[in-house]
C-alpha cells in the first residue's frame, strides 16, 4: 500500500524531528537547544515542502486531502476536530514562545580553536607552527632516559592538574563539577590525540585567558601555568599526557 | 533444557556469593605492583607509605598502606586487618569528596583483586580472624529516629554538634598529626563509604582507624552502645540529610521573586524559607597565587528576592566553627592563627549583553568586576561591610559601601552562617556599580573564607559565574495575545470554509 503524500511528507517531518531529539539528548548528553531546534525544524519543513510539491501533480496529490477536508461534505467530522485543535495549537505555540523561561541561557564555545602563530612566554617568543617537544626525541634515543622524564611529568601532574583533570586523566578531578566548562578529558581519542605537542604547550602556558574569544577565556578555569611552572616542566607533563593515556601526539612527520 | 540453564546459573550466583576464605587469594601480587607503579605511585607513593608527589596537596592526605590502618572496614574494633573486600570496594567506588577516584571503569576486577594482594604487602596484613556482626537491622521508622536523636545528642553531639554539622567544640587530629574534621551529616554525598543505615552502622561499631572516632561497640568503652541502639542512631544520621545543600548540575540560575513591600533584611527571617533555594559546588582558589589546596566546606546556596527599589540576596553555608580574630574558644580550635570567616559575591559591573562577559577571576581591564563582601570582624567589634571594584587578581579598589546603600548582616547558628546582602537596584554611580534589570540573566559568583581554617586574602573556597536573575511578574498579554491568535486562526478557518461553500453553490 503506498501511503498519501501529505501523510509521507508529516512523517518526514516528525521522524527528522525525533531524530534530532535522539542526538543531542542520548548521543551528545545534552538537550537541544529550542531555539536551535526551531532553525532546524523551519529548513527541514521548506525542504519536505519543496521536494513533495516539485511536480504539478505532486502538488495536486499533497493538496488534495486538504481540499477535501474543507469541501468533501463527508468529512465533517474530521474537520471539525481539526479546525479546533489548529487553533488551539497556534494559541499554545504562541503562549510558550511569550512565556518568560527561567532557564540559563546556552554558552556554545569552540574546543579546540586554532592557535595563534606565536605567542610569548619565559621571556621568549615561540613559533607554533615549528614548535616542538625538546624531549620527545629521547623515547626512540634514550628509553631510559625517557621513562624519567615522563616520571618527572607525572610528578607535575599530580602536583597541579588531576584536582580538575582527574587521577585518570577522565576530567573528572575532585572539583571539575565546580567549573565550567568542564576539565577537558585526555583519555577521549577527540581530545590530545588530535592535538600537537606545540597546541598543548600553547594552551598550558598561556591558560584560560590565552584562548581567543571565541573559546570563553573568560569561563575557563585553566591557570595560566608560565606563572607557575618551567619551560621545561610544561614539556615533560606533556610527555606523561601522552605515555599515561597510550596516546600519540599528532606530528606533521607521520602525515 | 529451560530449568538446567535457570538451575546452572543459580548454582553460579550461589558459588560467587558464598563467602571465601581469603579473597586475595585471586589477586596476583606482582601485577598488582605493576598496576600500582602506574597509577597510585602518585598519592600513595613508591613504598606505599602515603608520600607520593601529590600527597601534600591532596585534602584528605592519601592512606599510608604501611600503617595497615584502614579507615572503611567492616572486621570488629579489636581486629586491625581489613577484609579484603573492604580494600577492593574502596579500590572500586573511590571515596567521594576525596582525590580517591572509582577505578572499576578503568580497572577489571582481576586488576582491583591484584592491587589488592599488593597493599596486603605493605604491612604484612593477615587475614582477618572475625568479622563484623552486623546483627539483625533495624528498619527506620519515626521512633526508632527518635530514639536514635536521643543517643546520638548524648554521645556523638560532643563532635559532630547538636544539629549534626559537625560543629567543632575541640581540635580533632588524626594518628599522624593531619587535621580532621567531623563529619556533617547533613551533607550525605561526602561520605567516604556512603550513607547506607548498613555503612553508618559500620562507622560506629568499628571506629575509623587512625582518627579520634572511636568504636561505640567496645565494651570497655564508657560510650558503648548496644547494636539496636547503634541501628538507631544510623538511622537517626540518614535521615539528618538536606537536600537543598545538594549540588544539581543543571541548577544554575538564583531566582529572585518579585514581592511587594519591604524585603527580608534578617537572615533569620522565615520568608527565606519560601524562596527558591540554588546551591552551587564551592571549590579551593587553585587558579591564581596564592593557591589554596585544603578547604574545609564545599558548598554554599543562595536565596534572593527583590521588589520595586532593592535587591535582598541571602547566602548560607556550613562552617563547623564561628572564627572572630581575638575570640579565645576559636583560637583554641583554630589550624594556626584565626582569620576572619567571610563570605563575597562578584558581579560585572555591566550586565553583559551577548555572550562575553568579565573574566571569572575578578575581571579583566576591559570588564571590571563589582565585589560585595562582608566578615565577621574583629571579636567584640562590629561586623565589616566592604564593597570593592577589580580588574584582575589582586586588582582591586576599595570604595563607600553606605554611599552605594550596601548593607550586609550575618548570622552564625549551629554550623550554619547566613549572610544578606541588601543594595538598592540602581544606584548613583552607573559606571561604577551593577544596575540590576528585571529579566536580564547576570553573571553572579561567590567566594567563603573560613578563618579557623587558614583561609585568608588569596585562601579561599569559591565558585565560577553562576547567574542571578529577578524574575519578571508574568504581565496578562502573555495570556491575551495566544488567544487573539487563536482567534485569528478560527477566523481564517471559517474564511475558508465559506469561500469552499460558495464555489461549491456556484
Amino acid at each position: 500500500m503506498k501511503l498519501p503524500k501529505l501523510l509521507q511528507a508529516v512523517l518526514v517531518v516528525v521522524a527528522v524531528y525525533i531524530a534530532f531529539k535522539l542526538v543531542f539528548s542520548v548521543g551528545l548528553q545534552q538537550p537541544i537547544p529550542s531555539s536551535l531546534l526551531t532553525m532546524y525544524m523551519f529548513f527541514v519543513v521548506v525542504a519536505t515542502l519543496l521536494v513533495t510539491t516539485a511536480t504539478e501533480e505532486s502538488a495536486k496529490e499533497m493538496s488534495g486531502p486538504i481540499k477535501a477536508l474543507v469541501e468533501d461534505p463527508s468529512k465533517k467530522t474530521i474537520r471539525n476536530i481539526v479546525f479546533v485543535l489548529v487553533p488551539l495549537l497556534a494559541g499554545w505555540m504562541t503562549y510558550s514562545n511569550l512565556r518568560p523561561s527561567f532557564e540559563a541561557p546556552v554558552e556554545l564555545r569552540t574546543i579546540h580553536p586554532a592557535p595563534p602563530g606565536s605567542m610569548k612566554a619565559f621571556g621568549k617568543s615561540y613559533d607554533l607552527a615549528k614548535l616542538e617537544n625538546p624531549f620527545r626525541k629521547y623515547q626512540k634515543e634514550d628509553p631510559e632516559k625517557f621513562k624519567a622524564l615522563v616520571k618527572e611529568g607525572g610528578a607535575v601532574y599530580y602536583k597541579n592538574c588531576h584536582y580538575c583533570h582527574g587521577d585518570k586523566l577522565d576530567g573528572q578531578g575532585q572539583y571539575a563539577q565546580g567549573f565550567n566548562p568542564l576539565p577537558l578529558n585526555f583519555q577521549d581519542i577527540g581530545t590530545i590525540a588530535q592535538l600537537q605537542e606545540s597546541f598543548l604547550f600553547w594552551r598550558i602556558a598561556t591558560g584560560g585567558p590565552g584562548l581567543p574569544k571565541e573559546a570563553t577565556p573568560w569561563l575557563s578555569a585553566m591557570p595560566v601555568w608560565k606563572d607557575f611552572l618551567t619551560e621545561d616542566e610544561i614539556w615533560k607533563v606533556i610527555l606523561f599526557l601522552y605515555d599515561y593515556t597510550g596516546q600519540a601526539p599528532r606530528s606533521w612527520a607521520a602525515h | 533444557m529451560k530449568m538446567r540453564t535457570k538451575l546452572v546459573s543459580m548454582l553460579s550466583i550461589a558459588v560467587f556469593a558464598a563467602p571465601l576464605t581469603s579473597y586475595s587469594a585471586q589477586g596476583n601480587a606482582e601485577n598488582g605492583k605493576k598496576i600500582y607503579d602506574k597509577r597510585c605511585v602518585w598519592c600513595h607513593g613508591e613504598e606505599g607509605a602515603g608520600d607520593g608527589p601529590a600527597a601534600e596537596r591532596v585534602n584528605p592526605a592519601p592512606r599510608d598502606f604501611t600503617s595497615g590502618m584502614y579507615k572503611i572496614k567492616t572486621t570488629p574494633f579489636d581486629e586491625v586487618s581489613p577484609k579484603d573486600e573492604d580494600i577492593f570496594r574502596m579500590i572500586s567506588d573511590g571515596m567521594p569528596d576525596s582525590s580517591m577516584p572509582p577505578w572499576k571503569d578503568m580497572l577489571s576486577e582481576q586488576e582491583r583483586w591484584d592491587l589488592v594482594a599488593y597493599l596486603k604487602k605493605f604491612a604484612g596484613l593477615e587475614n582477618p580472624k572475625k568479622e563484623l556482626d552486623f546483627s539483625k537491622q533495624v528498619k527506620t521508622s519515626a521512633e526508632s529516629i527518635e530514639r536514635g536523636k536521643k543517643l546520638f545528642l548524648d554521645r556523638c553531639a560532643e563532635c559532630h554538634g547538636e544539629t549534626g554539622k559537625g560543629v567543632s567544640i575541640k581540635k580533632l587530629k588524626d594518628d599522624l598529626g593531619f587535621r580532621t574534621w567531623p563529619r556533617n551529616f547533613t551533607k550525605p554525598w561526602t561520605f567516604r563509604a556512603s550513607n547506607d543505615p548498613k555503612d553508618i552502622f559500620a562507622r560506629m561499631s568499628v571506629g575509623i582507624p587512625g582518627t579520634q572516632m572511636p568504636s561505640f561497640a567496645d565494651p570497655s568503652s564508657k560510650k558503648k552502645l548496644s547494636d539496636e541502639e547503634r541501628w538507631d542512631v544510623a538511622n537517626y544520621v540518614v535521615s539528618l540529610a538536606d537536600s537543598t545543600k545538594e549540588v544539581r548540575a543543571e541548577n544554575t540560575v538564583v531566582k529572585a521573586s518579585r514581592i511587594e513591600g519591604e524585603l527580608p533584611s534578617e537572615p533569620g527571617d522565615p520568608k527565606w524559607m519560601e524562596a527558591e533555594p540554588s546551591t552551587f559546588l564551592l571549590v579551593p582558589q587553585i587558579i591564581g597565587q596564592e593557591r589554596f589546596f585544603t578547604p574545609s566546606n564545599n558548598s554554599i546556596t543562595s536565596r534572593a528576592y527583590y521588589n520595586d527599589k532593592d535587591i535582598s540576596i541571602l547566602i548560607e553555608w556550613d562552617d563547623r566553627t564561628a572564627s572572630a580574630p581575638g575570640d579565645p574558644k576559636a583560637a583554641e580550635i583554630a589550624e594556626g592563627e584565626v582569620s576572619a570567616d567571610a563570605v563575597a559575591v562578584q558581579f560585572p559591573v555591566t550586565i553583559p549583553l551577548e555572550m562575553e562577559k568579565p573574566y571569572f577571576g575578578h575581571g579583566d581591564a576591559a570588564w571590571p568586576i563589582n565585589i560585595w563582601y562582608w566578615n565577621t570582624g574583629e571579636a567584640g567589634a562590629s561586623q565589616v561591610t566592604k564593597l570593592l571594584n577589580a580588574t584582575g587578581f589582586a586588582k582591586k579598589d576599595e570604595r563607600d559601601a553606605a554611599k552605594a546603600g550596601l548593607v550586609t548582616k550575618g548570622v552564625y547558628d549551629k554550623g550554619t552562617w547566613r549572610v544578606v546582602m541588601k543594595r538598592p537596584l540602581v544606584t548613583g554611580e552607573k559606571d561604577k556599580d551593577i544596575q540590576f534589570v528585571e529579566g536580564r540573566f547576570t553573571p553572579i559568583a561567590f567566594a567563603a573564607w573560613d578563618g579557623t581554617n587558614g583561609e585568608k586574602g588569596s585562601k579561599h573556597t569559591m565558585t565560577t559565574w553562576y547567574w542571578i536573575l529577578l524574575k519578571p511578574k508574568v504581565g496578562m498579554s502573555v495570556y491575551f495575545i495566544p488567544l487573539i491568535v487563536a482567534g485569528l486562526v478560527v477566523g481564517a478557518e471559517l474564511l475558508w470554509l465559506a469561500s469552499a461553500r460558495k464555489k461549491k453553490s456556484s
